[in-house]
Order: structure tokens, then C-alpha cells, then sequence
């Protein structure tokens, strides 16, 4: 899984396609797609889940932080599955980093701004690579040695 | 004529970002010769902004190096007129710069005006790098938080964010200043 994070409006979308090309199976929460759990409904070997920090706001809506860290987890772990089944296969996920502004006056959005950096921590830990995106430029910050691209 | 470097500068509100413009611009004119220049975008609006505008000015005057300074507050691309390939030229900063042009008008911003700001600036800023020797251009780093769609924040960040990414496509170097250390995203210092 190659997890691709940096601030809004940096070119993540563009370098992904720059990178991975534009086939595969775009998902994303800018569209207003779902992030659908069933692996049967994927076809292609790319799959790229965009947006995540608005799946995550959605979770924060009915759960609290800890809920919403362990259903996020459980469905990255399905797709970390998937991934793995395969060897083509390959997992990225984009995420707008949101987490240096100033404390949000709201409850509810400094809930979802924890649980966004909670979650970006685990698919960093649980992704074979990680790069931050500033305005069209990457920087590797984790590579493993499985990492494909 | 090969245009000249272009070197973009970001950084956080007070990370040190325009001493570090500052002071490359000297450097660059010790080693290379070439006159300073400095570019005021700034409109002094309130007594606050009017005390930055005369610390800044301070801050250069009483370095040895003599800088000359030539206010453009919009259509940038208007003062290229008055440089020349001996010229380093500082532009700090992009925000206020923007700012200008999307406020200066009662214009509603859809995307016609908004592709036309961006126009604007970017042509701007080429027109004056192709005149000069060196264009060192400095701007503010604001896309880290979460920003509601569809209202002013989001329409404004869209906007910063794809100049910025146009200038880092066509810098010969760019630099991340982050508490004061400059940290180099492109080009080799």
C-alpha cells in the first residue's frame, strides 16, 4: 500500500496519475463516492481511494474516536487483503493533511481532525511506502523493500 | 536570451521565510554582482500593516547592501519595463500579490475570473524573470487544515495552491523554510 498525503490543492491527484498512470479503479470522496468494502466489485488491479479524510469525517458522525479508528483500520486491513492476494495488485490512498491548522473551535471538528492524523499514522505504519506531496514535488518519507513504486 | 533562475521561497506566517530571500539575493549579488531590487506588493490598509511594510524596509536599508524598491501592487507584469539582466529582483509575497487582484474589483469569483488572476500573475511574473538576472519569489504555506467546500477558503486556497504548483514547475530552485532552516525541495543551492 503506498499511502500519499501533503496539503490541499498540492497536486496529489495529478502525481498519482503521473505516477500509476490512469487505469485502475478511482474512488473518491470529492466525487462523492462511497467507499465500498466489497473487494468482488473491483476489477482492475489499482485500486486508489481519494479523499479519505471525508470517509473519516463520516465515521466521526455517529461514532466516537475510538470507534472510528477501529472500523477505519478494519476496512484498510480488507484492503490490504486484497491487495496481498494478488501480486499486481496494488493499494494507494490519498489523504489531505489537515492536522497543522489552528485548534477547530468545534467539537465535532477537532474529533475529526484527531481521529484524520490517528488514521494517517496507521496506514503510514501499515503502508510499504509513503510520500508527502508539495505542489507537484514528492518526498519519499518511508520506502520498504517491497515497496513497487 | 535564456530567461533567468527563478528561485521560489515558502514557509509558515513568521518561519523566517523572507530573511532567507533576503538573504540569498545578497549573496547572489556578492558573488555575481547585479543590482537588488525589491518589488512592494504590499498596500499599507491599517496602521499594522503600515508598521511591517516600515520594518521590512528597515530591515533592508540598514543591511550594507542598497536595494532599490519599486512598487507594483497589481498587473505585476507592468513594472518589467524597469529591469535588466544585471537585475535580482525580490517579489515577497505571492499572497499579497493575489490578495490585490481578487479584492480590488467587486468581481464575483467564478472561474473565469479567478483563471483570469491566475493568468495575471503567473505572465507577470515570467515577463519579469525573462528581463532580469535572477526573480526570487516568496510566498506563504496555508493548506494545512480542513477547509469547507465551496465557500471563500476553499475557492482562494484552490487558487494559491495551482500558482504555487506553476511556480515550482517552472523554478530553477525552491526552498520549504520551516522555523527559520531552509529546507531545499528542487534545484541544488
Amino acid at each position: 500500500m503506498h499511502f500519499i498525503t501533503g496539503g490541499a490543492f498540492n497536486g496529489k491527484r495529478a502525481w498519482v496519475k503521473g505516477n500509476y498512470g490512469i487505469s485502475g479503479t478511482w474512488l473518491s470522496a470529492y466525487q462523492g463516492h462511497h467507499l465500498i468494502t466489497d473487494s468482488n466489485q473491483i476489477e482492475s488491479n489499482l485500486l486508489i481511494l481519494e479523499g479519505i479524510e471525508l470517509w473519516l469525517k463520516d465515521l466521526t458522525k455517529s461514532q466516537d474516536s475510538y470507534n472510528c479508528r477501529e472500523i477505519w483500520n478494519s476496512f484498510m486491513n480488507d484492503w490490504l487483503f486484497w491487495e496481498k492476494a494478488e501480486f499486481n495488485r496494488r493499494l494507494v490512498v490519498i489523504g489531505t493533511d489537515t492536522t497543522k491548522g489552528i485548534v477547530p473551535m468545534e467539537k465535532e471538528n477537532r474529533l475529526w481532525r484527531d481521529v484524520t492524523g490517528w488514521a494517517y499514522q496507521d496506514l503510514a505504519a501499515k503502508a510499504d511506502r509513503v510520500d508527502i506531496i508539495w505542489y507537484g514535488l514528492n518526498q519519499t518519507i518511508k520506502k520498504t523493500g517491497d515497496g513497487k513504486l | 536570451m535564456a530567461a533567468a533562475s527563478l528561485i521560489f521561497i515558502t514557509g509558515g506566517v513568521r518561519s523566517g521565510k523572507s530573511s532567507f530571500a533576503e538573504k540569498i539575493a545578497v549573496e547572489y549579488a556578492k558573488e555575481n554582482g547585479g543590482q537588488l531590487n525589491y518589488l512592494a506588493t504590499g498596500v499599507a490598509s491599517d496602521p499594522e500593516m503600515r508598521e511591517r511594510i516600515v520594518k521590512h524596509q528597515n530591515d533592508r536599508e540598514s543591511g550594507k547592501s542598497r536595494w532599490r524598491t519599486i512598487e507594483q501592487s497589481q498587473t505585476i507584469g507592468e513594472s518589467a519595463a524597469y529591469f535588466n539582466k544585471e537585475d535580482i529582483i525580490l517579489i515577497d509575497c505571492v499572497t499579497t500579490l493575489l490578495n490585490n487582484e481578487l479584492f480590488s474589483y467587486n468581481q464575483e469569483w467564478d472561474d473565469c475570473f479567478l483563471a483570469h488572476v491566475m493568468e495575471t500573475i503567473i505572465t507577470g511574473i515570467n515577463k519579469i524573470r525573462d528581463r532580469a538576472k535572477v526573480l526570487i519569489v516568496v510566498s506563504n504555506e496555508v493548506f494545512y487544515e480542513s477547509i469547507a467546500e465551496n465557500n471563500l477558503v476553499f475557492f482562494y486556497s484552490r487558487i494559491l495552491g495551482k500558482i504555487h504548483q506553476q511556480l515550482v514547475k517552472d523554478a530553477n530552485q525552491a526552498f520549504l523554510v520551516e522555523a527559520g532552516i531552509p529546507i531545499n525541495m528542487k534545484g541544488v543551492r
